[in-house]
């Protein structure tokens, strides 16, 4: 019985922030003359109800469902791992750089090839806070937010220097050869990547629910100080952590680049960028596999439904943005408490006084 | 009139009643003792006087007025105060700042504090009271006694005129025990009326006017103190006889194989400042060492050295022959060292973990709960009812989360897990504070127990009681340091707090 | 102008909206609340300020309507951080995200690239040269020729400090942070103590998103504050949130960029990589200010923060 309590209780806490975001949105929608009914459905209407929007869904998913792991991986461990934007992005370039900087690969060897040039670079990337965090308890929120501004310098002075595509008009590579791109399947627009990233996903839901790693990760998130005394090694814990977590997100950046975008440019990661993106679906997940993996087709149904919208409204297609931005603020806060009722603050406000302290 | 009077004064969080109906009367210019184990209800009765809480329903009345508190303010103008258990400092400030907190003096027609004016106004108190504390001193570097007397200050400054005490002598040396009960009768002459709360019958017996004895949040009794005696105290507290000492056959493991050493063992703080020096000991096999001391003089780094969680600079540490300095948690569970940590819900459990996942903590690598990197459900069920039941941990739902058990039942899962991994050596540290009586003869026996089994144990305990009653023989710590070695059969509490106080006895 | 004294102006030029935000967040940090949602603060402040500036035609209403607004954000991250109980890191970046996306959402829809007030804002005129100061070559680039509001964010490092540490609020603000049961135990009230050191910090967010957008360039650009607001929280870290220590990291790193603009001019092919140096900097500062704090480190494992 309790069990269900728990499970209605946290559906509670995602739908209605969920319900809170859109009505909000559509307040703002509303404000700017248009109609926010519309506007929604044909953001759902374009992404789910037809074959070819929801195969497109899917394949924006792909990204998204190994951002929200990487990010939902450290964050359980209550680890800020703020880089898996900058992972992301440098993974991308890097597979990139190697998809038509090395010639005469068959065409699975290359994608192999390119992928684990995204993975390794995530890893390398990640292994720099990993490494302060562990040895020198430096935070690594701000120091992997630092450190993804340093890296949009870097590829962009990389993609305006030795690797920018001439014939280009703007900021650009070259494009990948044919031989790392991964193909179209039927003329959808799904590719093996969303397989790849399936394949990630069913590997991480072993990791989260049955590993000792997974346990770790849990008792490391809920409180460190008896980890490390339970000799969970929390040192070591967090530098395997954030690896892991750089690794799925080069993978992201890769296989995205790699199946959809075919050549780096400076808006390559998007607004607010595949991580950030990573982080919401992270939390509207509660960081549990499952979660992540609905939450990510939720959120990539809203932006492939939103590059619509400007056809049939005047609404510019950033209200995903403002919508993104509401939900993790309203995200953040826990609705419902234990005992299955409004929390207590919430009750208190509708009370005169509120200063009754319940540190018992 | 009476100073309090209370009437049906309930107070429920959700479900749980944490006081029932209380009807009590506390007397002026007296001294009235509350007592009841931990979890009675003792200290939710006194968050409400003190304005921390407020009651479901009943009545509080204050000097003949009622009152409804909503903040502790209202308590203080009341001219009710509180000093509580965990002092409400603020360690980076000075001793008059914290006096003078929420009181503070500023200059004439201008927002900035005058320090000098508040410095001298508590500089005034500290005479006029005959305390023993500098109004300059910051409250992080005095000790603990001058801790509680600045606590003391702060609710005097307000002039209170009565004044609850929780737990006050908790974590005090058995000589500053004696002065803050002188300090009590001096409070009383003063006019003041005080309220005691405590566990401790000693102290009720010796000054105390009446005893209020409380048990699951229902008054049990209420006595003048002249009328009764210890030992119906307790039974009134328990509900059934107490046996007040352990029953303990002294053995002699003289003779008995060394089964730990520690050699010269020294580590720092992180700022730097040496925070135990030079300790060595021995454990027998079958022997209880005792680590007696008041809180802060280093015990807790010690143990935390021996249980892998602390560094330490200088020294060894030696499990029979095999040297196990500077080890890892976890190294040292799997060559056989036990741990029960100082503080039960930061290192011992995980409160927001369901008890199942912290009844393997500490041995989740073993390969009967772990095979290949997975965690083995169904075994750890298994053995975590069968650890359930043999160490009678009573738990409503063992899928539940830890938070969810009593200090008893959440300290029985530590032990439960250390005691029957079977180790040789067992490092326990404080392990019944806040715990009910029965969980505390529960633990004891089971540590005896282990000791018959020719176990070496190292007991850190801020309880001189609990030392008393269970070492074989007692070191006591000063300052980082070992003050000095007594024979547990002989120790007086008398020549333990002296020793505790850094007078080395002779 | 000569290198040195460019380099000097600039450093001046760019830590002022970082102390701005620095000395807005160590009362929340004092206070125990980590105020992540200081760069959306910041940007809401250069974004409102420049829309209202642009809306009304007015500098000054403008910068006012825009700390109003930005007070609203804070109170909308009290609300949540403080009264609810969140995770705060959290709400901080939904704050962040928010004003991004907002700020680019209504940009779309005026159909602006950006928002220029040049015509209603006269930059060189909010410069204000000091008489006889000016002249003197190095500290005439120093102290002279800046706006208004970067003169108050050095004057109010000092204001910051007694504050901090000789009222009753700054005294309350250290209390619950440091011991919040103590604080209540005398019947402070800690959630307005909170309320209040988040909203000054709103309140300074605004002027620095001012001074950014409006008041140097009369012009507000997409994502504009670039990391600011976490270069302010890691200056705060660095600083163990003491108003005059912090400031001075923001200085510093006020410094590293006006070192990475001005010697970039010199750098050639690889100039475009001097853009990273601030942030660069900023790692390398939190990793030897954190290696000096753990050098002496016997303690094994991490606490919860």
């Amino acid at each position: 019985m309790k069990k269900n309590d728990t499970i209605l209780k946290n559906i509670f806490n995602v739908v209605f922030p969920v319900a809170c975001a859109f009505v909000l949105g559509g307040i703002l929608i509303a404000a700017i003359g248009e109609n926010p009914f519309l506007t929604y459905w044909v953001m759902i209407q374009k992404s789910l109800f037809s074959v070819d929007g929801l195969l497109k869904t899917l394949h924006f998913a792909s990204p998204l469902i190994l951002t929200g792991l990487a990010i939902a991986i450290t964050f359980k461990a209550n680890i800020f791992n703020m880089g898996v934007e900058g992972a992301a992005v440098l993974g991308g370039f890097f597979a990139c750089v190697v998809g038509f900087t090395v010639k005469g690969l068959p065409t699975v060897l290359h994608i192999a090839v390119c992928l684990l040039t995204g993975i390794v670079v995530g890893m390398l990337f990640s292994l720099i806070p990993a490494l302060l965090k562990a040895y020198f308890n430096v935070n690594e929120m701000v120091v992997t937010l630092m450190m993804n501004y340093v890296v949009v310098e870097i590829v962009k002075f990389l993609s305006q220097g030795v690797f920018k595509d001439p014939s280009s008009g703007y900021v650009s590579t070259y494009p990948i050869l044919d031989s790392a791109m991964f193909k179209k399947i039927f003329n959808s627009d799904l590719t093996v990547f969303f397989f790849i990233a399936l394949l990630v996903f069913a590997v991480m839901y072993v990791v989260f629910k049955k590993s000792k790693l997974g346990y770790e990760i849990k008792a490391i998130g809920k409180n460190p100080e008896f980890s490390e005394a339970t000799g969970m090694r929390v040192k070591n814990k967090i530098i395997i952590i954030m690896l892991i977590s750089g690794a799925i997100g080069g993978l992201a950046g890769s296989g995205f680049l790699m199946s959809e975008k075919y050549r780096f440019t400076m808006d390559f990661s998007g607004s607010p960028g595949l991580g950030w993106d990573g982080m919401l679906i992270a939390l509207l997940g509660s960081h549990n596999p499952v979660g992540i993996l609905i939450a990510a087709i939720f959120y990539a149904a809203l932006k492939t439904g939103s590059e619509y919208i400007g056809v049939f409204t005047n609404v510019p297609k950033d209200i995903v943005g403002v919508i993104q931005g509401l939900l993790i603020l309203l995200l953040s806060v826990k609705f419902l408490n234990e005992r299955f009722r409004f929390s207590n603050k919430i009750r208190f406000l509708f009370k005169k006084s509120s200063k009754t302290d319940f540190n018992k | 009139m009476y100073a309090i009077e209370t009437i049906n004064l309930t107070k429920k969080f959700g479900d749980f009643v944490a006081n029932d109906n209380i009807s009590i009367t506390v007397n002026k210019g007296e001294i009235t003792a509350i007592v009841g184990e931990n979890g009675a209800g003792k200290t939710t009765l006194m968050n409400m006087f003190f304005g921390l809480q407020r009651p479901t329903s009943g009545e509080l009345i204050v000097d003949g007025k009622k009152v409804a508190f909503n903040s502790s303010l209202d308590a203080i103008n009341c001219g009710l105060g509180m000093v509580h258990q965990h002092f409400k400092l603020v360690p980076s400030l000075t001793v008059y700042e914290n006096i003078m907190l929420g009181a503070e003096i500023t200059r004439k027609k201008s927002p900035l504090i005058d320090k000098k004016v508040e410095k001298k106004e508590v500089q005034k108190i500290i005479e006029e009271y005959k305390f023993e504390l500098h109004a300059d001193d910051v409250v992080e570097n005095i000790s603990i006694g001058a801790k509680q007397r600045v606590e003391i200050l702060k609710m005097l400054y307000r002039n209170v005129d009565i004044l609850i005490f929780d737990e006050p002598t908790a974590v005090l040396t058995p000589q500053e025990v004696d002065e803050l009960l002188i300090s009590f009768k001096e409070l009383k002459n003063q006019g003041k009326t005080i309220i005691l709360i405590t566990h401790k019958l000693r102290e009720v017996m010796e000054v105390s006017d009446q005893v209020i004895v409380i048990k699951r949040g229902r008054i049990i009794g209420s006595k003048a103190t002249k009328d009764t005696d210890a030992k119906e105290i307790a039974r009134m507290m328990v509900g059934r006889e107490v046996v007040m000492n352990v029953n303990k056959e002294y053995k002699d493991s003289s003779k008995n194989k060394t089964a730990y050493s520690v050699k010269n063992i020294s580590t720092k703080n992180n700022s730097g400042k040496k925070v135990i020096e030079d300790i060595s000991f021995e454990i027998k096999e079958g022997e209880i060492l005792g680590v007696a001391g008041v809180e802060g003089n280093g015990q807790s780094e010690l143990v935390k050295v021996l249980s892998g969680l602390m560094v330490a600079t200088e020294g060894e540490v030696y499990l029979y022959d095999k040297n196990i300095t500077n080890k890892w948690p976890d190294e040292l569970r799997s060559s056989g060292v036990g741990i029960v940590p100082e503080d039960r819900y930061a290192q011992g459990l995980c409160k927001d973990m369901t008890i199942y996942e912290n009844m393997i903590a500490g041995y989740h690598s073993d390969d009967k709960v772990c095979k290949n990197g997975i965690m083995r459900r169904n075994e750890i069920e298994g053995l975590s009812d069968g650890l359930i039941e043999k160490y009678d941990i009573r738990v409503a739902e063992k899928n539940g989360n830890v938070s969810q058990l009593s200090g008893g039942n959440a300290q029985k899962i530590i032990v439960a897990r250390e005691f029957d991994s079977n180790p040789n050596v067992l490092i326990v540290s404080q392990p019944t504070r806040g715990v009910d009586i029965g969980s505390i003869e529960f633990i004891h026996n089971k540590i005896l127990e282990l000791r018959n089994e020719n176990k070496a144990i190292l007991l850190v305990s801020s309880e001189l009681t609990e030392i008393m009653n269970l070492s074989d023989r007692i070191i006591v710590m000063y300052k980082g340091r070992i003050a000095g070695e007594v024979d547990g059969k002989k120790a007086t509490s008398a020549q333990l707090g002296l020793l505790m106080a850094g007078m080395a006895a002779d | 102008m000569s290198l040195l004294s460019s380099i000097l102006y600039d450093m001046v030029y760019h830590s002022a909206p970082l102390i701005l935000a620095v000395l807005g967040g160590l009362f929340a940090h004092k206070a125990n609340v980590l105020n992540i949602g200081l760069e959306g603060m910041m940007l809401m402040g250069a974004f409102s300020s420049t829309l209202f500036v642009f809306l009304t035609g007015s500098l000054w209403v403008g910068i006012l309507l825009s700390v109003l607004v930005t007070l609203i954000l804070g109170l909308i991250f009290s609300f949540f951080g403080i009264t609810m109980k969140s995770n705060f890191i959290i709400t901080g970046f939904g704050i962040n995200i928010f004003v991004l996306a907002l700020s680019s959402f209504i940009l779309k829809y005026m159909q602006m690239a950006n928002i220029n007030v040049s015509s209603i804002v006269d930059v060189t005129g909010l410069k204000i040269n000091i008489p006889v100061i000016k002249e003197i070559p190095l500290l005439g680039s120093l102290l002279s020729g800046h706006t208004v509001i970067t003169y108050l964010s050095f004057i109010l490092i000092a204001v910051t400090s007694i504050v901090m540490y000789s009222t009753k609020f700054g005294v309350y603000v250290r209390v619950v942070g440091e011991n919040e049961e103590a604080a209540k135990s005398v019947g402070i009230n800690s959630t307005t103590v909170k309320y209040a050191a988040v909203l000054i910090g709103a309140a300074l967010c605004a002027f620095a998103g001012a001074n950014l957008a409006v008041e140097r360039m009369a012009l507000f650009t997409n994502n504009m504050t670039a990391g600011r607001g976490f270069i302010a929280i890691a200056a705060i870290y660095c600083g163990q949130a003491r108003p005059l220590k912090s400031s001075i990291y923001a200085i510093i790193f006020g410094l590293a960029k006006s070192l990475a603009i001005n010697l970039a001019l010199f750098a050639g092919p690889i100039s475009g990589l001097f853009e990273m140096v601030p942030y660069l900097m900023i790692v390398i500062v939190l990793f030897i200010v954190s290696a000096v704090e753990t050098r002496h480190n016997t303690i094994r494992g991490f606490k919860l923060e």
